[in-house]
């Protein structure tokens, strides 16, 4: 018998192994490359968390997602692009603009609100006072 | 002086006339806001897909021109 599956599998000798161990090493091989695939895959899938990210940030990733099919769909390198990334730019720098008035509006409040009343006749004084001269 | 008090009136009078409405759109943002995550919170597959889906619409259509 084993001699008739060693001749049966072209095997020269003692030393070669024969057809059914090598199908036995490739299928334990690609067994384990499964294995180590569906590990990769399921930890992959741990470290991204899909799920996780959608429930804490949802429109970071809609914009996230929505970035990545603009990228596929080629419109990347076009004018359009550009004018997004202004957009962009000026929408984050908005609430240090609007910090900045806010700050300016009160100080300019603040000094109109403590400026004494006669303060504005003062004001129209240097005028007059030059015109006398 | 009166024209200050005047401004000051006016602006009591918008105040007062804008707050409930500023109130109200912001209740009504604040409602869709909650509705909006509720909704990606529930079907996250289909708003990716859908959102990957418009980003590659929006990029061929941006490509073509």
């Amino acid at each position: 018998m084993d001699e008739q599956e060693r001749a049966g599998n072209g095997a020269h000798g003692n030393q070669r192994p024969g057809l059914g161990a090598r199908v036995e090493h490739i299928s334990s091989s690609a067994q384990q490359v499964w294995t180590e695939a569906r590990d990769a895959v399921s930890e992959l899938k741990e470290t991204i968390d899909l799920r996780r990210r959608m429930e804490e940030h949802p429109y970071a990733m809609l914009g996230a997602a929505a970035a990545v099919g603009y990228i596929l769909g080629g419109g990347l390198l076009t004018s359009m692009t550009g004018r997004l990334i202004r957009l962009g730019l000026r929408v984050a720098a908005l609430p240090l603009i609007k910090d900045e008035l806010w700050n300016l509006a009160g100080s300019a409040v603040a000094g109109f609100s403590s400026r004494p009343p006669s303060s504005s006749s003062e004001a129209s004084s240097p005028g007059t006072g030059a015109s006398t001269r | 002086m009166e024209s200050t008090q005047q401004l000051q009136q006016k602006a009591r009078e918008v105040q007062e006339r804008l707050g409930p409405q500023i109130e109200g759109a912001k209740r009504g943002l604040s409602d869709l806001n909650t509705r909006i995550k509720a909704f990606v919170r529930e079907r996250p597959g289909v708003c990716l897909f859908g959102a990957l889906a418009l980003g590659f619409v929006v990029g061929r259509i941006a490509s073509r021109r």
